[in-house]
């Protein structure tokens, strides 16, 4: 046995070192006819343009909003199949992401010259691309709206549009800074719970801690009953809705067919004070969830979902 | 040809063969009878290398049993099993080919010897026009046959039988014995057999051994082991063994029965004594 | 002569059709002279044009790699399926009977929670937890079944059997609980590669030559076991060693294979039936036949997973299943008659 554990281990070196060395074709580098742009990836890949790209593939649909927010629409040229704001995006041609799988002979048939991934994507999908030598630049997540404005300057310099990427994120930031004012003389802080998914009823999907959804319903001066859970999206149980009895539910999962009536028939969640008084509102989760420009659109609403007294 | 001393075969804490010991020599067939439960099949499968000895010796051709691989022990050694499930997909003389495995190398290939050899098989055991027919079509008495084809394919010096007539017909039960004689005459082989049919092991067999509850009761002619005693006290009922006339070799039947009130009459050399 | 040269002829024939069709099909439509074209410009480095680059690349960076790895897969998990039918004797085994996919699918999904460098070991992380997984797996459920020097086949499959409900079990609990990887998970368990290029068939190449190249010896040793174990013991078979043999060989081609391409499910278990029904029982035939036919078959499936649903494309899991259910049946049927077991 100790022998046959030699050989294995020698093979599995072996084939290591030989899927290593094979012949993987670099990302590509055109000669430079102005300074070339550099850019370091959330992988910690080097990015390097020569000039802003002008053919864009966006992997993400937040990636496209982004996109089309600070003028560089006219440059996508495909996005992936959850595209679907602003509408002109829809009429891009779609390059798959379904099921995990984007369709890589479309994408090198566009011929990109910069393709946005974000963390929906994989690092094999990222070296796939690489290997049909095309530059990925991949945009991780922002932790805050802070992180989100950068990333709309990083993509306004990919794209050649800083300018414009910079004078959104300020008016973006007033917003945000009027949002905040209003809320600042509040003297309560009504208690939230944002659904996210019901499918068991006694059981639902919400947002936790560190998530957009918790961070805006703060800044909107509510509580997010979730806020402090161990994890990012947990399942809450019924008997802790109830033990918190919140004054609100937000429905994010209004798009797969939740209403407020359903939620009044679901055995148990009559007793909750936010039923009883007929304070369930429906929302649209794609502002909360799409890292992108319009999560300020989303702290909007709920700010005046949440403070309806503050906004008349 | 086969040296067994002092063999004992346990399965877990229970002993299965006590300290059995009988020799074996070529040219001889070896008819090993008793009741169920006795340790005759154990015995088999403990030569054939299934099982292993909990002590004792087991010699073949002056070779240490328990020694050789499984190659080594095919080619001494050959088996004819009880019938059993055979793999329907085979043809006939897939089957028997398989017999030559000791003697093929890893990759199973044939040559016109091997081919010669199985047809030889197939002829002694008047299987050979079954050949291209799947065996799941064949007959269970056909199949039986072909095991045995397959044993004598395997051309091995010590043969092990299993009740090998067990599903065939009375011509067949005759002819396979009368071959199995021809055989150990002609090619020196060494038989040994289980049989349940007394009076076959009385006709074919030139030694039984008796084994009773995994102890060996008796060794010796069939006219010295078959008598009434022994057999009645092992079989647990009332025997009758007359001697035949014309060959002088014992005849087992119950007592009382019709047979024995008409016209033969006892011998005065078996044993007179019936118990009842 | 010409009747066992006629199968290998056929399905030989099956596998180059496939492999032709499936570096013909794709999103992009290249004509077949183009493909001729810019293969031969490709293998005799002419320089490319502007034109022909991005066909090139998707020639020899997509689509040959890609028939390249669906292929060998599809030959790897024929041929353990065959070899694993052959030593449990048992018409339904599969080449995950032992726990493969469910300590494979462990290990990706183990590593899939973690956070690989983006470097050349780190994007082969997944593949190898995967592959470890799955060795581990094996190794667990050989010392489980074995009895002393021996390991019966019953103890296998029971030992297979637990360990890979408590394997997947524990899957179950890591997916649940990192919703962010869920959706990636299921897509590797569906199966169907998430890595393009060269690199995973040369990872592969290695394992799949060495595992099919011993299990293609075996052929003699598996038709003798269909006697069962005490008689092909009887007959001169050292049983142990070539148990522990085909195993081996058997675990090694099919963890290499799960790692890259995931849990394909049905070709292990249904081409060897095919093989037996429409050529021979005879396991020196069953083996390279259900390796070629294998190969060929698999890569007929990608195709269709390909175009079935364009531009989307659907895991090659679900279509050998949805293909593969219903055939199954037909065969069971048929053979049923046939006395084929």
């Amino acid at each position: 046995m100790k022998r046959i554990t030699f050989y294995f281990i020698l093979l599995t070196i072996l084939s290591l070192l030989m899927a290593a060395c094979s012949p993987a074709a670099q990302a590509a580098t055109p000669t430079p006819t102005t300074s070339p742009l550099t850019f370091t990836d959330g992988l910690k890949r080097t990015v390097t343009l020569n000039a802003p790209a002008a053919r864009i593939i966006s992997l993400a649909p937040s990636n496209t909003e982004i996109l089309f927010a600070i003028g560089a629409g006219e440059q996508v040229v495909g996005r992936d199949d959850f595209s679907d704001y602003p509408a002109d995006a829809k009429n891009l041609p779609d390059i798959g992401g379904s099921n995990g799988v984007y369709n890589y002979e479309k994408i090198a048939s566009l011929k990109p010259d910069l393709v946005i991934a974000s963390e929906l994507n994989t690092p094999d999908q990222v070296k796939s691309l690489e290997d049909l030598k095309i530059n990925v630049y991949y945009l991780s997540n922002p932790p805050d709206l802070e992180g989100m404005f950068t990333n709309l300057v990083i993509v306004g310099e990919l794209s050649g549009h800083k300018a414009q990427a910079e004078t959104l994120v300020d008016s973006l930031r007033q917003r945000v800074k009027a949002v905040q004012d209003k809320v600042a003389g509040i003297t309560t802080r009504p208690t939230i719970f944002y659904e996210l998914d019901a499918t068991d009823p006694a059981k639902p999907f919400t947002a936790g801690p560190t998530t957009f959804i918790d961070q805006l319903i703060q800044l909107a001066g509510g509580v997010n009953i979730a806020g402090s859970l161990s994890s990012p999206w947990p399942q809450i149980s019924l008997e802790e809705i109830l033990v918190e009895n919140p004054d609100m539910i937000l429905l994010g999962d209004a798009a797969y067919g939740n209403s407020p009536d359903q939620v009044k028939q679901r055995a148990g969640w009559s007793d909750l004070k936010a039923v009883k008084d007929g304070n369930i509102q429906v929302f649209d989760d794609n502002l909360v969830s799409r890292p992108g420009p319009r999560l300020v659109d989303g702290l909007e609403i709920l700010a005046k979902l949440i403070h309806p007294e503050l906004f008349k | 040809m086969l040296d067994i001393k002092n063999l004992s075969v346990a399965y877990g804490e229970r002993l299965v063969l006590h300290r059995l010991s009988l020799e074996l020599p070529a040219g001889q067939i070896l008819g090993v009878i008793g009741p169920n439960g006795a340790g005759k099949s154990t015995l088999i499968r403990t030569l054939s290398g299934i099982l292993e000895p909990q002590s004792g010796q087991v010699h073949v051709m002056g070779y240490n049993l328990p020694e050789l691989n499984p190659t080594q022990r095919a080619r001494l050694i050959a088996v004819v099993p009880q019938a059993n499930q055979l793999p329907p997909a085979f043809t006939a003389w897939e089957t028997v080919l398989m017999g030559r495995t000791a003697h093929l190398n890893w990759l199973g290939q044939t040559s016109s010897h091997d081919d010669e050899i199985v047809r030889q098989a197939m002829q002694r055991t008047d299987t050979l026009d079954l050949a291209d027919r799947r065996v799941g079509e064949l007959s269970g008495g056909e199949q039986q046959r072909l095991l045995l084809a397959r044993a004598l394919a395997q051309a091995a010096p010590l043969l092990l039988m299993d009740e090998p007539t067990a599903h065939l017909d009375l011509q067949y039960q005759y002819n396979l014995l009368q071959q199995i004689r021809g055989l150990v005459t002609r090619e020196r082989l060494a038989v040994m057999i289980v049989l349940h049919d007394l009076n076959l092991v009385s006709r074919y067999t030139d030694r039984v051994a008796l084994l009773v509850k995994g102890e060996l009761r008796a060794l010796g002619s069939p006219k010295e082991v078959l008598t009434a005693d022994l057999l009645s006290q092992a079989y647990h009922t009332p025997l009758q063994v007359l001697s035949l006339e014309k060959s002088g070799l014992p005849y087992v039947l119950r007592s009382n029965s019709p047979l024995m009130r008409a016209c033969i009459k006892p011998s005065s050399k078996s044993s007179a004594s019936i118990r009842r | 002569m010409k009747n066992t040269a006629r199968p290998y002829l056929f399905s030989f024939l099956l596998l180059v059709g496939a492999l032709l069709l499936s570096v013909a099909v794709g999103s992009v439509s290249i004509p077949p002279m183009t493909l001729l074209n810019l293969f031969i410009g490709g293998v005799t480095a002419r320089p490319l044009t502007e034109d022909t680059t991005t066909l090139s690349t998707i020639l020899f960076n997509l689509r040959l790699p890609r028939t390249a790895l669906v292929a060998m897969t599809g030959a790897a998990l024929a041929g353990s399926g065959t070899s694993y039918q052959g030593l449990f004797r048992n018409p339904l085994a599969d080449p995950y009977l032992i726990g493969v996919a469910s300590g494979a699918g462990l290990g990706a999904v183990l590593a899939m929670s973690a956070n690989w460098p983006y470097t050349t070991l780190g994007l082969l992380g997944i593949p190898l937890a995967a592959f470890i997984g799955a060795i581990l797996t094996v190794g667990a459920v050989y010392q489980l079944a074995r009895v002393r020097r021996t390991i019966p086949t019953t103890n296998l499959i029971l030992a297979g059997v637990a360990v890979s409900s408590f394997a997947t079990a524990i899957t179950s609990f890591l997916m649940i609980n990192s919703t962010g990887e869920m959706r990636r998970a299921l897509v590797w368990l569906l199966g169907g590669s998430t890595m393009t290029g060269w690199q995973p068939v040369i990872a592969l190449l290695p394992y799949i030559t060495l595992g099919l190249g011993t299990l293609v010896t075996m052929g003699h040793a598996l038709n003798v076991l269909q006697f069962g174990d005490e008689q092909a013991q009887q007959l001169g078979l050292p049983v142990q060693r070539v148990r522990v043999t085909i195993i081996l060989a058997a675990s090694l081609t099919t963890a290499a294979a799960v790692s890259f391409s995931g849990v394909i499910g049905f070709i292990g278990l249904i081409v060897p039936h095919i093989v037996r029904m429409v050529w021979s029982s005879d396991y020196r035939h069953m083996l390279p036949l259900s390796m070629i036919s294998g190969a060929g078959l698999l890569l007929i499936a990608d195709v269709l997973a390909r175009v079935v649903m364009a531009p989307q494309e659907l895991p090659v899991g679900i279509i050998t299943a949805l293909a593969g259910a219903p055939f199954f049946l037909w065969v069971l049927r048929r053979a049923k008659q046939q006395h084929l077991w």
